[in-house]
This record gives C-alpha cells, structure tokens and sequence, in this order.
C-alpha cells in the first residue's frame, strides 16, 4: 500500500472510530436519561434559568461592537469594531469609576473580608451556647434586611441633624458633619455598611469550616499544652485555609461587582468622585442616557476583567497553596 | 517513673452515670491495659487520666498528686488518639516538635528530640512528609513520636491500632511494646480488642457498664475469669459457658450438662441441684484422653480449619461448645470427632444466678 493510500486508510479508520465513539456516548447518554430521568427532571429548572438568565442575555453583548438602535433591534445595527471601548477610554467619568471601583474593591477586600473570618473565629471561641447563639442571630439578621432599609438606616444614622453618630460626635464637643455629602466619607460609610450587613451571614461559611475540624487535633494540643490562643493560630486558621483561600477566589471573582443598588442608594452629585463605580456608570449610560452599547461595552470591560482576575487568583491558588476553586 | 491512683471515681453526663466509682492503683513503668465491650467507660476513663473529662466524683493521682484541677498540660501525660489526631497542615518533623514548640523548649532541643524520635520510630525518611502522604502505620508512628517527644511521666493511649487493618495491627502491637520496654514509662492503654490486651499488658483490667468486673496478669484473666462476663470477654474463640445442675455422686461433684456429666476440680462450695455455669476453654479440651480428663459425647456441626488449629462447633443437646483442635495440617481426621476430654482441673464452675466464680474452698 502506497503512503497516500496508508493515511487515508488511516483517516477512514480514525473517522469511524470517532463515528463509534460518538453513538456510544449517546447511547449511554439515552439510557442514563432514562435510567435517572428523576434526577434529569430535577435538574431541568436550573438549567432553563441559567439558558434564559445567562446564556441567551450573551446574545445582547454584541451591541458593545454595534451603533445599536432599539428600533433597528441587534441583528440590524450595523458593527462599529471597538469604537464604544475607545469611547469609555475617552471618557474621564468612566477612567473615575474604574478607579473607585477598584479602590472601593481593595478596601472591601482588605476590611471586608477578613471581618466575617473574624467573627468566625470569634465566635468559636465563645462557650456559652445560649449567648453564642443570641450573637449569632443579632449579626445574621442585618442580612436579611432589604438593602433600601439599610440605606435608610445608615441614612439616618449618619442625618447631620438627629443621627447618632452626630449626637455621639457633639457629646464630645465635635462638630457635626453631613458625611453623606462629603466625599471622603463615602467609601469608609459603604465599606463599613457592607461589613455590617454582611459579615456575620458571611461568618456561616467558615464556622461550617471551623465545625469539620478533627477535635482530637483540639484535644491533643491541650494535652500537649497549647492555649487556645495558640490553638487558634496553630489548629484552626490552617484548617479553614482551603475555605479561605476558595472564598478569597470568589470574591476576586467578584471584584468589579461592588455592591451596587447601595452606592445608588447612598451616592449622590456631591460625592460621585470617589462613589461612582463601573455599574452605576453602566446604569447612568444605559437606562438613563440611553446608550446602551456604550453601556454594553462598558459592562463587557468589567466582566473580562472578573474573568481574568478570577482565573489568575485561581491558577496562583493552585500553584503555591494547593487549593483551588476548579 | 510515676504512678497513677484512681480512686472511687464517679463520672457522669447530667443524671446519667457513666463510670460508677472505680478504684486502680498503677504502679510505675506499669503497662495496663483498660479493656471492654463499647460504652463500658474505659475511654472515659482514660480522658479524665487526661484531664480531658472532668471528674465527678473521686480522685485520680499522679505521682502521688491528686490531679483533679490540674490542667491537662500541667499533669505531664501524653495521649495517643484513635485518629492519630495529627495536624494535617504540618509535615512529620513538624507535628513531633508541635508540643515542644508550644512549650518554647529551646531550637537546638527541638530538632535533637525530633531527630531522636525519627530514629527510634523509623520515621526519619519521612520527617518532610505531611500526614496524607503517609500509610496508616507511618501516621500511627507520627502520632506516637508526639507522645514519646515530650518524655511525659504517663502515657496514655486512645484504642490506637483500631484504624489499622490486621497485618499492621500485629506489627505496631509489637512496635508499642517494645517502645514501652526502651522507655519503661507507665502507659494506659485503652482497647476492645482482648488480643491487643493479652498480647500488652502486664496487668489488664475488664470493663462492663462503667464498673470493673476484673484487674489481673493476661494469665490470670485467663485461666482464673472471675465471672462469666470476664471469661466470656478474654479468650478467643471465648470460654465455653455451659448451663447445668450439680450432681454430687460417690465419685465426687459433678455437673450435669444435658445428659453429660462434668467433672470438677477440687471441693467446690456447691449445692446438690444448684443451677451453675460450666465453663471450658476451647483450648483446654483435647481429643485424646489424658490424667486426670474426662470424656464429653459430642455432637460435630462444623470443622472451620485455621491453618495449625481447627475449630469444631459442635453442642451438647442444645448447648452449642467450640472446640480447639490441632490439625496437624489435615483436617480429615476431625469431621469423624464424636468425643473430646477434658481436665476437671482447667473447668471453671459460675453461679448461674450471679455469674460469679465458685472457687475451691481451701482444705482445712
């Protein structure tokens, strides 16, 4: 047999193998369909919400790279390549919200974060079940609060007139001040507001982790003398290090999401230069402007760039701690 | 060395009472083996020795120092758990020094004692390694290495071969007793398994229901069960407990097994028709006639061969008896066994009603 007969013996080999392969795997797939169609059925919901919800919403992200026009519909609008990134570059607003939002995110990360390890560990070492569980109620419950109250709420709280934070402030003899109005206050308020709000519900997570701690590991390091300060060091924190280190991924992850409908609750003019962030950009542009593809645009920037922090805090994660999220 | 003194201790969770004031003196470089069914008290036993259970009542000494409100730090005890209990995120060297370290000994002693521990346990290949890449016997060693490391005054170890499977079980069996020889410290040991008792201790104390039932020598327990719960409990296959009457007859007291009739060693303090349990190790009977041997009709149900040995299940009327047979590498010979002897001297008679030992009376 001649060379160009051998490959495409091969090849026909190589295709009807694949061919085989292929039925094969959908065979099987027939009959585990109907081997476990219950669990199929169960399953069908999310996979329906997540099409509609998150898949087919990807169809719109052309309109970053069209002259969209609700009128012609996406199909229609005629392609325009990058011209809304250059745009959003352009834009010394959009440059802002990149860097609050950044600059909002890293104080998230920095104080948000660790507060619901925190509490965890704090938590933890309460031996009281009664007072340990009234605890953990009083810093769940602000998560179940509507973000709108919380706006009130801190609204409120920070009023230069009746708020008790101006009233601690004038038995002290300070001035009051409308914080709410003054820039530099904001991003102190919103990451404050958001430990508040979030930290103890977050602190679930990582006492579920603290909870599947081995207790001989406990046991023998009090008989090998270990107080339970060094018990919290040396035992529990390298414990929930995997959970940490998966948490701290997903939160990378969410990086460019700072917590939006609050900055739209809180914001306002005055303090737009250092509150305005990436999605209230998005919104401003998009369903107040009216420029939907500058706002797709904009909207694009932000999830790549989610995508690429998340995927680069995962492979580090993988490579020096040997733990990661996939 | 030290010694440790348990003296009526009582503990209880809320009303239930779990240990029922018991008493045992340990003496120095002693290796006692605490050993029972599941829920008999033993590991708790063990953990308020520890420190790591409060005492309810009573007192537990070491070195002649009642420890009850000693901190679990300051009684000088190491504890070997079940789960080896080593800290996954540290390797070898690591989880050895970890006591050490939180003592703040010195640099120096540190990696000298951690490098000693490696030799003597054969863990110096592996000082690098963290828990999950070591087998099960390597980690059981770790987890001793930590206890050894600190040179304590009282071992303490929490059913630790338990995790093991049969082969490495037989092996660190051998490992523990010869570390306890090097290093002549007094250990408590806790275990269900009465091989790892036997095979252990130079005393052994049988647990049931948070009492003791039994303190002695491995031989002791064996050969001289002080109830029927201890002779049920040490031995494998176990003691033989056969239900009947006492016959006294011309030659002598007898006990009658359905229609077979048990003779007995000595004069025991027995009363004509009393109801009692007969016991016989299934070692102790042979299938030749011997001395002082008497003979028991059979009734042969199964021969299960063990390699050297054989087991016979057979029974007595309704009681069933298990037999211990050598085989002399063939079993052929036992399936025809329609009779066995044994010594009256090695039968153990037990009041039916409370299961205690009857013992001969001492000849005036």
């Amino acid at each position: 047999m001649s060379d160009t007969q051998d490959k495409q013996h091969g090849h026909v080999v190589e295709t009807t193998k694949r061919k085989r392969s292929v039925k094969h795997k959908l065979t099987w797939l027939y009959d585990h369909v109907r081997n476990e169609w219950q669990i199929y059925l169960m399953l069908l919901p999310t996979v329906v919400w997540m099409i509609l919800f998150l898949y087919k919403p990807m169809y719109g992200l052309q309109i970053a790279f069209k002259d969209y026009s609700i009128f012609r519909g996406v199909a229609a609008s005629p392609w325009v390549g990058w011209e809304h990134f250059q745009t959003l570059f352009d834009n010394d607003q959009f440059i802002r919200a990149i860097g609050n939002t950044i600059k909002i995110s890293a104080l998230n990360l920095i104080f948000g974060f660790p507060a619901p390890i925190i509490l965890a560990l704090m938590f933890n070492e309460v031996l009281h079940a009664v007072y340990k569980r009234t605890a953990q109620t009083i810093v769940y419950l602000p998560h179940f609060i509507s973000t709108v109250i919380i706006a009130g709420i801190v609204t409120t709280a920070f009023s230069p007139t009746a708020g008790v934070v101006n009233t601690i402030m004038g038995w002290f003899g300070l001035d009051s001040i409308y914080f709410l109005t003054r820039p530099e206050w904001f991003r102190p308020i919103f990451v404050g507001t958001g430990i508040w709000q979030e930290a103890g519900f977050g602190s679930i997570v990582f006492l579920a982790a603290i909870a599947g701690v081995n207790p001989s590991l406990y046991e023998s390091a009090v008989v090998d003398g270990a107080s339970r300060w060094q018990m919290m060091w040396k035992i529990t924190i390298p414990s929930i290090l995997p959970t940490i280190i998966i948490m701290l991924i997903i939160r990378i992850g969410n990086i460019m999401e700072v917590s939006f409908e609050l900055i739209i609750l809180l914001y306002q003019p005055a303090t737009w230069s250092t509150a305005d962030v990436v999605n209230t950009f998005v919104y401003r542009q998009g369903l107040q402007s009216g420029q939907y593809d500058v706002a797709a645009a904009a909207g694009l920037f932000n999830a790549v760039v989610a995508f690429v922090l998340v995927m680069t805090a995962n492979t580090l994660s993988r490579r020096y701690s040997r733990t990661s999220l996939w | 060395m030290s010694n440790v003194l348990i003296n009526k201790v009582v503990k209880s969770y809320g009303r239930l009472e779990v240990v029922h004031g018991i008493d045992l003196d340990i003496a120095p470089q002693e290796f006692v083996v605490l050993v029972g069914p599941s829920g008999c008290g033993k590991s708790t036993t063990l953990r308020m020795i520890a420190g790591l259970e409060e005492i309810t009542d009573g007192t537990i000494s070491i070195d002649d120092r009642v420890v009850n409100r000693v901190a679990p730090k300051d009684r000088d005890v190491a504890m070997v758990f079940q789960n080896y209990a080593l800290y996954p995120h540290l390797n070898v060297a690591d989880n050895i020094a970890f006591g050490l370290r939180i003592r703040k000994e010195s640099k120096e002693h540190i990696a000298e004692s951690v490098k000693e521990v490696g030799e003597i346990l054969g863990l110096t290949p592996y000082l690098d390694r963290r828990p999950a890449n070591l087998s099960g016997g390597q980690r059981q060693r770790v987890a001793m290495g930590r206890a050894i490391v600190r040179r304590p005054k009282v071992f303490l170890f929490d059913e630790p071969l338990s995790n093991l499977d049969a082969k490495l079980r037989t092996q660190m069996r051998a490992e523990i007793k010869r570390l306890h020889k090097r290093l002549g410290a007094t250990s408590v040991y806790v275990t269900h398994d009465q091989v790892e008792a036997m095979t252990l201790a130079d005393r052994i104390v049988v647990m049931n229901g948070g009492i003791i039932e039994q303190i002695g020598t491995p031989m002791e327990l064996f050969m001289n069960p002080a109830n029927t719960f201890v002779a049920g409990f040490i031995g494998s296959p176990p003691m033989n407990q056969l239900r009947g009457n006492v016959h006294k007859t011309a030659d002598g007291t007898k006990v009658k097994v359905h229609d077979v009739l048990f003779d007995l060693p000595g004069s025991l303090a027995v009363e004509e028709g009393q109801e009692v349990v007969v016991g016989v190790r299934p070692e102790h009977m042979a299938l030749t006639a011997s001395a002082d041997s008497f003979e028991i009709p059979i009734s042969l149900d199964l021969v299960e061969p063990l390699g050297s040995e054989a087991l016979l299940h057979a029974s007595i009327g309704e009681e069933p008896i298990i037999i211990k047979a050598e085989t002399h590498g063939d079993i052929a010979h036992l399936s025809g066994v329609s009779k066995v002897y044994a010594p009256a001297s090695l039968v153990k008679v037990f009041d039916a009603k409370t299961g205690l030992a009857i013992n001969e009376q001492a000849s005036s």
